[in-house]
């Protein structure tokens, strides 16, 4: 294929809109899941990073800045522990790697305990606190001109979190219906916390719904525990006039149950939808109905693949989805590892500009 | 001394209670199997095994799903604590021995716990390590069992990058052992680059790939 030379005719902001409403852009877009790995670019420890809105925040800006500010979409990120954290798990912050929660001190011990979970305010606890806070340092900066996804983990992802995954999986059969009174308690707050990142500037809020996917559960039982919490939190997103984009990167991820539920404009995912064998299959089946955002091999483009090898696969999927209207955002699959090579983490947006052309 | 008729009836006991995953069938039939003097053995490989065989093909075909395999795993672990005690070690036919476990920094072990108990069942000796293991001690623990396989997982990429230091260390000093790697960062491609025997995308796969490995061992001796 030959490389055409690029020149910008929108802003990333423009970009990404024109993506998401099925108009075509001047170039595929770029939603960067460089989130961890900007902290070294910045030049602080992970611990440090993820507790510090200041720091996430100027990482964020700082990474843009030395890619050319050339990535059209930031998500706001930092680990899958922020929402069990300031609900009172206790997290564990490696130096050098994302923080979790701590697998040996679950703060969901008994059944009795899904009930106790407190009703905490998402504005002023924690490190929800913390990314609201660094959303709006990132959005001031950059919202008019560029993309800004919030983030959210759904509540059983949170909950799996204070309980440890295997004894929470064990209850959605045993005790569904305290992991449901978990769900009732833990809602509202994700969606005041979802709120407030649209009110600090974010133009669309990423839902994980990582449990609805066939490495996980049935759609069934996605159904039965979670489905309904996820449309509250996407619809208290919507009435606060901000956009619905999931991310899920399980395999075989159920894109029709979580549109009946969500109705998201984009899902961020690694593999095909269930219903689909291959990329050309998704790419024919859903591509002109949700906008998807992908899905580099996270590990294969930050730590193995040469940078001619990341933009080759890159412009196997611009192909791949090249007849979707425009409706496609090049990212990798899940976060781009936080020990990655950013020149690859580039290389993703010199493919998208060198392929992504329509 | 039980009957023909009545050791099928508890051996099928055995089996639709690990694929009903109810423990308490599952614990009733094998603790009768202990009092009718019926070989344990045999409740094991014709009830319990043949219910996670069953299990394994509803997983394939996506009937099943992980809560659901974790409950059927609570109840074969409900008959083998009954059942082991009155088998001879060696009856137990082991087909090899496996040091496992996540890698140090990571504490997702769902994975390594499914492969587990698929090992447990097919009649390997199985050495857990668990979660978060220092790489060192995956090192010590195959050269103290002069296990035929050692199983590592890891489900971030700051912690897959130990496996490499943890396969050179073990290979360097038994290079008959064979390694696996899983995990979702972790691929075929990998393994090879790693100098590891082989990548296990899921547990169903983890077992067929250790059966030929250690085939191939028993082969060479």
């Amino acid at each position: 294929m030959a490389v055409k030379e690029f020149k910008s005719e929108m802003t990333g902001l423009e970009r990404a809109l024109a993506a998401l409403t099925y108009k075509k852009p001047d170039r595929v877009p770029v939603a960067s899941l460089v989130c961890g790995a900007s902290r070294r670019v910045l030049g602080v420890t992970y611990d440090k990073w993820s507790q510090d809105a200041e720091l996430i925040g100027d990482s964020l800006l700082q990474t843009h800045q030395i890619m050319n500010n050339e990535f059209d979409i930031f998500v706001m990120l930092v680990d899958l522990s922020v929402e069990a954290g300031s609900f009172g798990q206790k997290v564990i912050y490696p130096i050098e790697s994302t923080a979790y929660a701590d697998p040996n001190e679950p703060m969901i011990k008994t059944v009795d305990d899904y009930r106790k979970i407190p009703r905490i305010n998402p504005r002023e606890t924690g490190r929800m606190k913390v990314v609201i806070e660094a959303t709006a340092r990132v959005a001031k900066a950059k919202a008019k001109e560029y993309g800004v996804c919030g983030f959210v983990y759904c509540p059983l992802g949170v909950i799996g979190a204070m309980r440890g995954h295997e004894r929470m999986f064990i209850d959605c059969i045993k005790n569904r219906d305290a992991i449901i009174e978990a769900c009732e308690i833990m809602t509202p707050v994700l969606e005041e916390y979802a709120v407030a990142q649209v009110e600090a500037g974010a133009q669309a809020i990423v839902l994980d719904t990582l449990y609805a996917s066939a490495t996980i559960m049935s759609p069934k039982m996605w159904e039965a525990i979670e489905a309904p919490y996820a449309k509250r939190i996407a619809d208290a997103v919507k009435k606060a006039g901000g956009a619905v984009v999931l991310h899920n990167c399980g395999g075989g991820i159920y894109f029709d149950v979580q549109q009946q539920y969500t109705d998201p404009i984009a899902i961020s995912h690694a593999y095909p939808a269930a219903d689909c064998k291959t990329w050309e299959e998704h790419a024919a089946k859903w591509g002109k109905k949700i906008v998807s955002i992908g899905a580099l091999e996270p590990a294969k483009v930050g730590m193995f693949w040469t940078e001619e090898q990341v933009m080759e696969e890159a412009r196997k999927f611009i192909e791949t989805f090249k007849d979707c209207d425009g409706g496609f955002i090049l990212s990798t699959g899940c976060e781009f590892p936080p020990n990655g090579s950013l020149i690859n983490a580039m290389a993703i947006i010199k493919a998208a500009k060198a392929y992504g052309t329509y | 001394m039980a009957n023909t008729e009545r050791e099928k009836e508890l051996f099928e006991s055995l089996k639709q209670g690990v694929i009903d995953y109810d423990e308490d069938t599952v614990r009733e039939a094998a603790q009768a199997v202990i009092d009718e003097g019926i070989d344990a053995y045999t409740a094991v490989f014709e009830g319990l095994v043949e219910g996670m065989n069953e299990v394994g093909r509803l997983y394939e075909e996506q009937e099943y799903f992980v809560p659901e395999i974790l409950m059927c795993a609570d109840a074969l672990y409900a008959g083998l604590e009954i059942l082991k005690p009155h088998i001879e070690q060696k009856d137990m036919g082991i087909k090899g021995t496996v040091v496992m476990g996540v890698v140090q920094g990571d504490v997702h072990d769902i994975g390594k716990n499914i492969v587990k108990m698929m090992f447990d069942v097919a009649g390997f000796e199985v050495h857990d390590l668990g979660r978060d293991v220092p790489l060192e001690k995956f090192v010590e623990e195959q050269l103290k069992t002069d296990s035929d396989l050692l199983c590592l997982s890891a489900m971030m990429t700051t912690t897959m990058v130990g496996m490499p230091e943890v396969i050179k260390k073990v290979k360097e000093k038994n290079p008959k052992c064979k390694i696996m790697i899983g995990g979702a960062p972790v691929s075929e491609d990998l393994a090879g680059k790693w100098g590891a025997d082989g990548f296990a995308k899921d547990a169903n796969n983890a077992l067929k790939e250790a059966l030929n490995m250690v085939k191939a061992l028993k082969d060479l001796s």
